[in-house]
């Protein structure tokens, strides 16, 4: 568990380019960024400003071409895939827009399968899939499998998942984007639950219901971090 | 959107897929087209079995083999096909809802998309065709026995291409049609996609093996297709059991009856002339042509007594083997047979008659042995006779109940063999009932077979000194290299027979990897996930190489089990099984599986190596 104030994400001089053809697409632009553990983020913008670039760069699902990334103690750009994975595996906890369950797998199975891969024992992960159904209000659907929930359950499932294997970080890509307002309520909630409890939390969002939960909000234009409140 | 072009763009849009379909295509069509080829050249096509090529008893096993193994090939080549042009089809639901959606109506939809397959199929079926030629040609220029040499016959270009053709039409067409029924929104969703199947009720919560899980419900749940590719891989491994195992036990069987036939280690004395006419009737087993007008009852081929003396005398000799080569004209004399079912009593027999060879033996010293239907010549045989089996299949109704007339003496048949002589027109009689009947009272033949305990040099030169000294034309020479020819023809004929579904296996092996692909296409984005909640690379390859070893192994447990029932029962008849042929057996179906795995595993390991937000988006 890292030290509430210590420096969990640091950036410096961020950039990255994407190559289409002939054409150079620039998504993000000499990002300076140091996020504190124990803060909740949010980062917002336009679609297309860089907010998803920049959660895949923390997360290390992508590289900068320009710039380096540190997490916690990892610099990501020393990191193999392998390292990568167990990098994502126990420190990072990731909620994607469109929920992106495992299909073939019940929601019980979905929460419990980054903990096998962590190693976790049968009766530990038994435990914390318990816990964690209790708590996000999904108990009743355990057994049942994504394409049988609504978005707005699918979402919790991909929440639970994502603190599964109790990570340092959680980082969230528009998290109510696809759901209606209700749905969106209940997954604000468990975010503000998460923020009580002192979890480093990045949002990308448009919510502005999300931002006024953020201890920080950090706005996105054209690849580069216009502004920033407190 | 151009109507002429849009057939065409898809098709390079999915290049690889493209390629795949064409290469199955192309491969299932050369593959029979090869086979239909090469068993009319050795004359054991479907039209007519050709008995001057190898001894009719081999012929009938060559027949029945080529027969099966051109079934499946052909059975194969229908499921593959079928499955390649569904699976290019059901891949392209989504675009139909699509292009539906956009207001394209059904039938230029339709058009759009037989386009495609007619323009596949026709490739597929083209280059099939091509390489079929090409690997017929290569095999009649490469070998050097004069049989492969014969123009093949081009008629079944035409119906093997028209058949395939017609298959992959049918096959294709109908997930086209399946998906212009559904609604553009139906088209559209993933559980159409790739024959997926909604995942059924709820099933309770289990902690452990989540990776084999996520193979296993995925692989259930492609339901149509993973029957599909466990049925078309079942049909291969069939074909593969059948063909491999089939072809090293029959080889290993037909080449144990024609050197124990032919004698092995064998020294033979003969007139000069003789010798050659021997080698030559040894020799009509491999197609080579035999002199019909020699003269065998030549006094001047007699074997002296003296000169058998002095060989009954040499140290290193087992056994002096003497025999009397004629040709004689021989009669067919029916007999009146009672068969049990029918409580009938019937003739049989058509009074046959013609010249061929007959030679006299003395049963109780043979030198080589035969592998018979009924039973061979014994010691007190006076006047029995055992044939060949070309007489056995050609000249008599029942042979074992009927006899034969040689100059006005009768002789009841006991028993067929199988022998290499004039490609078994031959007749075996005891040598003293036939000098008797000929009045030529001499041997013209001795087969030595010299003690392996001795020293065969030694022996040999023994010999030679015994014949050398009677100054006639005798020659004391080795049937060796005549039997190593016959045992190399059949080597090479089997062999081929094995490798015969080699392009079926190579294009079941494209189906295979083309069934990965697709299916790693279908969970593409979901491993990409996987990988983003920290899944490593290898733990996709793992998922993958999970589905692959259970359609292998349950086609694998189908194909060998049918391929060696099939093989032990059905094509071959007292199998020589050794454990070495079990190795050899063992060696290269382990080669084939495995080679199928590694292959398999080709799309998984290139997904490995993408980078992470590529498989993702």
């Amino acid at each position: 568990m890292a030290e509430v104030g210590e420096v969990a994400v640091s950036m410096r001089a961020l950039g990255k380019t994407y190559v289409m053809g002939d054409v150079k697409i620039e998504v993000l632009k000499d990002v300076n960024l140091n996020l504190l553990s124990g803060e909740f983020v949010a980062v917002c913008g336009a679609s297309g400003a860089g907010k998803t670039t920049l959660l895949n760069m923390i997360s290390g699902i992508d590289k900068p071409t320009s710039g380096s990334v540190r997490v916690f103690a990892d610099d990501l750009s020393d990191l193999s895939e392998d390292e990568l994975s167990d990098f994502r595996c126990h420190k990072i906890g990731f909620v994607f827009q469109s929920y992106n369950l495992v299909s073939t797998l019940t929601v019980a199975e979905n929460i419990a399968f980054p903990m096998e891969w962590a190693r976790k024992p049968a009766s530990e992960i038994e435990k914390r899939v318990a816990t964690l159904l209790d708590s996000l209000g999904i108990r009743h659907r355990q057994n049942h499998f994504p394409a049988q929930l609504s978005g707005g359950e699918q979402q919790r499932v991909a929440l639970a998942r994502a603190l599964a294997n109790d990570p340092l970080l959680v980082l969230a890509d528009e998290p109510t984007g696809n759901l209606d307002s209700v749905n969106a309520v209940k997954i604000i909630d468990i975010l503000a639950m998460l923020k009580a409890e002192k979890k480093t939390v990045i949002v990308s969002t448009h919510d502005e219901r999300i931002v006024q939960l953020a201890d920080r909000t950090f706005c996105m234009e054209n690849g580069t971090l216009a502004s920033s409140h407190v | 959107m151009c109507e002429t072009s849009f057939p065409l763009n898809d098709l390079f849009r999915r290049r690889l897929q493209t390629g795949l379909v064409v290469a199955c295509l192309t491969l299932s069509v050369a593959s029979t087209l090869f086979l239909l080829l090469y068993s009319s050249r050795v004359g054991v096509g479907f039209a007519t079995i050709n008995e001057n090529i190898l001894t009719i008893g081999l012929t009938l096993i060559f027949a029945q083999f080529i027969g099966f193994v051109t079934i499946l090939v052909f059975v194969v080549g229908a499921v593959l096909v079928s499955f390649t042009a569904l699976l290019m089809m059901t891949q392209r639901t989504r675009d139909f809802g699509l292009i539906k959606a956009t207001g394209c109506p059904n039938d230029l939809l339709f058009g759009y998309y037989v386009t495609e397959l007619i323009i596949v199929t026709v490739l597929g079926c083209t280059l099939g065709v091509v390489l079929g030629f090409g690997a017929d040609y290569a095999l009649s220029s490469l070998s050097g026995f004069q049989l492969y040499h014969t123009p093949p016959n081009f008629w079944y270009t035409p119906a093997v291409f028209a058949v395939f053709f017609i298959l992959a039409l049918i096959f294709g067409t109908k997930p086209i049609g399946d998906a212009l029924k559904l609604s553009p929104l139906t088209a559209l969703s993933t559980v159409q996609y790739f024959g997926l199947a909604a995942t059924g009720k709820a099933k309770p919560f289990t902690k452990s093996n989540l990776t084999a899980k996520i193979a296993l419900r995925s692989l259930f749940r492609r339901k149509t297709a993973t029957v599909r590719i466990i049925l078309l891989l079942s049909v291969v491994f069939v074909l593969l059991t059948v063909s491999v195992s089939g072809s090293i036990i029959a080889k290993e069987t037909t080449t144990s009856w024609i050197q124990d036939a032919s004698g092995q280690s064998v020294i033979a004395v003969a007139n000069e002339s003789l010798a050659a006419q021997y080698k030559s009737l040894l020799s009509a087993f491999t197609g080579t042509s035999v002199n019909e007008g020699f003269n065998y009852s030549d006094p001047e081929l007699a074997v002296p007594d003296s000169v058998i003396q002095q060989l009954q005398a040499l140290s290193g000799i087992i056994t002096v083997d003497e025999r009397l080569i004629l040709k004689e004209h021989v009669l067919e004399t029916g007999n009146f047979t009672y068969t049990p079912n029918s409580s009938l009593t019937t003739y049989v027999g058509d009074e046959h008659e013609g010249d061929f060879v007959v030679v006299g033996v003395d049963p109780a010293h043979l030198s080589t042995s035969w592998d018979t239907q009924g039973r061979f010549l014994r010691g007190m045989d006076e006047s029995n006779v055992v044939v060949g089996e070309w007489m056995s299949q050609r000249f008599f109704e029942q042979p074992l109940v009927e006899s034969l007339r040689i100059e006005g003496k009768q002789f009841i048949v006991v028993g067929v063999c199988v022998d290499p002589i004039e490609n078994g027109r031959v007749i075996y009689a005891p040598l003293q009932r036939l000098e008797n009947a000929t009045g030529i009272n001499s041997p013209n033949l001795i087969l030595l077979r010299i003690d392996p305990s001795a020293d065969r040099a030694q022996t040999i030169a023994q010999i030679s000194t015994v014949v050398s000294k009677t100054g006639s034309n005798l020659l004391a020479f080795s049937l060796d290299e005549t039997v190593q020819n016959n045992v190399n023809f059949l080597s090479s004929t089997w062999s081929t027979v094995m490798l015969l579904p080699i392009f079926t296996l190579t294009s079941a092996a494209l189906c295979l990897v083309a069934y990965v692909m697709l299916a790693i296409e279908e969970q593409r984005q979901e491993f990409g996930f996987l990988r983003a909640m920290g899944a490593k690379p290898r733990t996709v390859t793992g998922i993958v190489a999970i589905q692959s070893v259970i359609v292998l192994l349950s086609s694998l447990g189908f194909g060998l089990s049918l391929g060696t029932i099939t093989t032990l029962l059905i094509l071959m008849q007292h199998p020589l099984v050794t454990a070495l042929t079990i190795a050899e057996i063992a060696t290269w179906l382990l080669a084939a599986l495995a080679a199928m795995f590694l292959l398999s595993l080709v799309p998984a390991l290139r997904l490995a190596r993408t980078p992470l937000l590529k498989i993702m988006t």
